[in-house]
């Protein structure tokens, strides 16, 4: 299968039904005949807190959620999107209008018949109320219209060119309306027991053990899938993950659920093996977000500074343990296959970095002290784990060495979130940022003004105002042209990176090990966040 | 005192203590000359095993394993006697207030006492550290919480026992005041065991420091040795010297603490002098 970039107008083109199954193109692919049986155990860690998918986005639901729930599309390597729940769709010219053609002959796991009412209730009155990123990528969504049982009308009040990239399982999956009609949809029954129509039916959830799924024979690919049973187990212990792995009881472990520490020694183990691909479409980025309201953080010579100060890939290398890149701008280079992601910003992994940071420092008012200190800073150390104290040590020595004195304060995740985002009682937070399917997820919500919001994670904490990006960034979520959405993308970031609202720091690299007697596990861009319909045991 | 000293010098275990203890000491003075750099500093290669340009190799960011662990010696040192200095001044404070008075003061003041006997210390521990946020002081504060109920209890027993014994009669006839009682009779009385107790919980408190700062409750801007093992602990199977040194020190400090505190109880407790 070709991995060439190209970039896929869809907007006027109605693509059709493929024959079955598209071929498998990854590391776990083989050409060999696959074989009928088994069980697959995957390792799922943090054990989600609730199967509710379609209501809470956190990434350790899907690798079970989307075994069970499926999606209007799925996504070849290039990231466009093929038939899956519906068989063909037809966008409007004006981007208003995207007509689905749903497959027929599929039914839910309770047994019900899929039908575009589904389509409606999920979009409308499951996704569009409770999923949370559907304020950003359901805004434009104003009604989903049923001519008839197999056809579904997506109603926009603006073009939404992104829509069409968050149609997987994972992102918008379809729910049985009769399941959760008439019924509190986040205390439904089915919320931990779901019913989908995917290819494994949800079975039994023990606790702090495992889930459990079967092969659902009822599914409408014919012939899939391959695997009888997938269990989920949940193993809180870093080394245990490990050992598991290399004693093959668990045959996947996907979303860096084994430590990037010990990754160089399962490479070794003849065993089991490694994969970066599955995230093509699962973005994300490790930054540093300064609080525009500190007296010194709010100049743009100081912001720039602390971008020349750090050496990413000492980053890289010694806390990320080579995985990932070193970021050069406000977005991940996973966009770079969507042609909407630009290196030509400005630069700052450049030689004299350090003399530039110096220089600008002096130059914004800001010269040393006693002991050669400029001005003190806090930083408000990631509370998920480890990595993130060794980078904040890193971060410390490096901003000593231009003169900012750093105090780190590490404090348990409710405190650090409310200090950071309710109190703004901070001067440098290091969050690590998921940057969804498409950049109007993941850029607006950190730079419109609008997304200064008082309470709300993970939003825009550095409090960026700029006319000039609300407005940029509106247009660029209703363009439908690919070139000149890149364009205006490329104009959006190249005036971040020169006003430095944040510190970029790495574009994050997630990896799956896996047992080679599995084949087939990673066969799109969604990785384990999609149904292993496909995948199958050697003997 | 002085027949308490040579009783102790007799004890070779507890000289041997003494002696890591005094290295541990010259460890802590001599830092600023051997280690003149930041503990935090990258100093070289990350992952350098011991023996090369860098004695007890470097951690996983390239940072001086040795220069670590003669920082984390400092600040081991000064939780653990700061720890127990302000364990046995509230616990000597409560459990005399309770040994003297006697009545609704003592049983108010040893209930309060068993109610925090009642809770496992570290886990105590945590949540002080969690809620006052993790620094230097709010560690002692935990550690010194959780410690002093064996110092109250052990006072307030030593008192009611003296406060029978005829030379506090008689002090109380001649007119003395509550204060001078307590201070220049009863309390020189018991100096002893508060001493033995007393250096023993330096080393746990020690331990304890270590669990927490392992836990990612430490000051993250205060080298200590249960920082390093939690750093190294990700890569322990590939860089095992990482966690052993540091893991090393604490155990032979505790050892030492408890060999000096186990002498200085035979020595100074009269029930076990002619043992």
């Amino acid at each position: 299968m070709s991995r060439t970039s190209h970039l896929t107008d869809f907007s006027r083109r109605t693509v059709l039904a493929l024959p079955l199954g598209l071929a498998a193109a990854s590391s776990g692919a083989s050409a060999a005949e696959p074989k009928r049986g088994g069980t697959m155990v995957m390792i799922v860690h943090p054990e989600p807190s609730t199967l509710a998918h379609y209501a809470v986005s956190a990434g350790n639901i899907p690798p079970i959620a989307t075994q069970v729930y499926e999606g209007l599309c799925t996504y070849d390597w290039d990231l466009n999107p093929r038939p899956n729940l519906a068989k063909s769709w037809d966008v409007a010219p004006d981007g208003k209008t995207i007509t689905f053609t749903l497959q027929e002959g599929v039914t839910f796991h309770n047994g019900k018949p899929l039908t575009s009412a589904d389509v409606q209730y999920s979009f409308m009155e499951i996704l569009k109320k409770y999923n949370p990123v559907a304020p950003v990528m359901l805004a434009e969504l104003v009604a989903v219209d049923t001519p008839d049982p197999m056809t579904a009308v997506l109603r926009l009040a603006n073009p939404a060119p992104y829509i069409m990239k968050a149609l997987s399982g994972r992102d918008l999956p379809i729910l049985c309306r009769s399941v959760f009609e008439g019924t509190d949809v986040l205390q439904n029954p089915t919320a931990n027991k779901p019913i989908g129509t995917g290819p494994f039916k949800f079975v039994s959830w023990e606790r702090g053990q495992s889930v459990r799924l079967d092969r659902n024979e009822n599914y409408w690919k014919p012939g899939l899938p391959y695997l009888n049973r997938i269990v989920a187990r949940f193993i809180p212990d870093a080394a245990t993950r490990s050992a598991a792995m290399e004693a093959g009881e668990a045959h996947f472990a996907g979303y860096s659920a084994v430590n990037y520490a010990d990754l160089a020694r399962m490479k070794t183990n003849p065993v089991l093996d490694l994969t970066t691909q599955g995230y093509e479409m699962t973005p994300a980025q490790s930054v540093l977000e300064l609080n525009g309201r500190h007296p010194q953080l709010q100049k743009k010579p100081v912001r720039q500074a602390i971008a020349y100060a750090i050496d990413r890939n000492v980053i890289l290398r010694d806390v990320m343990f080579g995985y990932g890149l070193p970021a050069s701008g406000p977005l991940s280079r996973k966009f770079k296959t969507a042609g909407l992601y630009t290196d030509d910003v400005r630069q700052y992994d450049v030689p004299d970095r350090l003399e530039i940071a110096n220089r600008l420092l002096d130059e914004a008012g800001a010269p040393r002290g006693a002991g050669g200190i400029r001005f003190a800073l806090h930083l408000e150390v990631n509370s998920f784990g480890e990595q993130w104290l060794r980078q904040a040590e890193y971060l410390k020595q490096a901003l000593g060495g231009v003169g900012i004195d750093v105090t780190l304060r590490s404090e348990d995740t409710a405190t650090w979130l409310r200090r950071v985002y309710t109190n703004y009682d901070y001067d440098i937070n290091e969050p690590f940022l998921s940057q969804g399917v498409d950049p109007v997820y993941g850029l607006n919500k950190q730079f419109l003004t609008s997304q200064i919001r008082k309470g709300v994670t993970f939003v825009n904490d550095t409090f960026y105002a700029n006319p000039e990006v609300d407005r940029m960034l509106g247009e660029g979520a209703r363009e439908l042209d690919p070139e000149k959405r890149g364009a205006i993308y490329k104009k959006v970031q190249q005036i971040l990176a020169e006003d430095s609202p944040m510190i970029w720091l790495i574009d994050v690299q997630y990896v799956s090990v896996f047992n080679r007697r599995l084949k087939d596990h990673t066969t799109g861009p969604l990785g384990t966040q999609q149904a292993f319909e496909r995948a199958w045991m050697d003997k | 005192m002085r027949s308490a000293l040579a009783r102790f010098a007799r004890n070779r275990l507890a000289l041997l203590g003494a002696a890591v203890l005094l290295g541990l000491l010259a460890l802590v003075a001599l830092t600023p000359l051997l280690f003149p750099d930041d503990p935090f500093r990258l100093v070289g290669p990350a992952l350098q095993p011991p023996g090369g340009r860098f004695l007890l190799g470097t951690d996983t960011l390239g940072r001086d394993v040795a220069a670590e662990i003669a920082y984390g010696a400092r600040t081991s040192l000064m939780i653990g006697l700061g720890a127990t200095l302000a364990a046995i001044l509230f616990g000597t404070l409560v459990g005399g207030l309770a040994g003297y008075y006697r009545g609704g003061v003592e049983i108010a003041l040893m209930r309060l006492t068993e109610f925090f006997q009642t809770i496992p210390a570290f886990v105590l521990a945590i949540l002080i550290v969690a809620i006052l946020s993790p620094s230097l002081t709010s560690e002692i504060v935990a550690i010194a919480a959780v410690s002093w109920p064996g110092i109250a209890r052990l006072v307030r027993g030593e008192f009611v026992a003296l406060g029978g014994r005829e030379f506090v009669l008689a002090c109380d006839g001649l007119g003395a005041g509550d204060a001078r009682i307590i201070f220049r009779h009863m309390l020189p009385n018991c100096a002893s065991a508060i001493i033995a107790v007393g250096s023993l919980l330096i080393g746990t408190a020690i331990l304890i420091e270590a669990g927490l700062a392992f836990l990612g409750l430490g000051d993250p801007n205060v080298m200590s040795w249960g920082l390093i093992i939690s750093a190294g602990r990700a890569v322990l199977r590939s860089a095992w010297w990482i966690c052993t040194f540091p893991g090393i020190a604490i155990l032979l400090t505790v050892l030492g603490i408890n060999l000096v505190g186990d002498g200085l109880n035979e020595a100074m407790n009269p029930r076990l002098r002619e043992r």
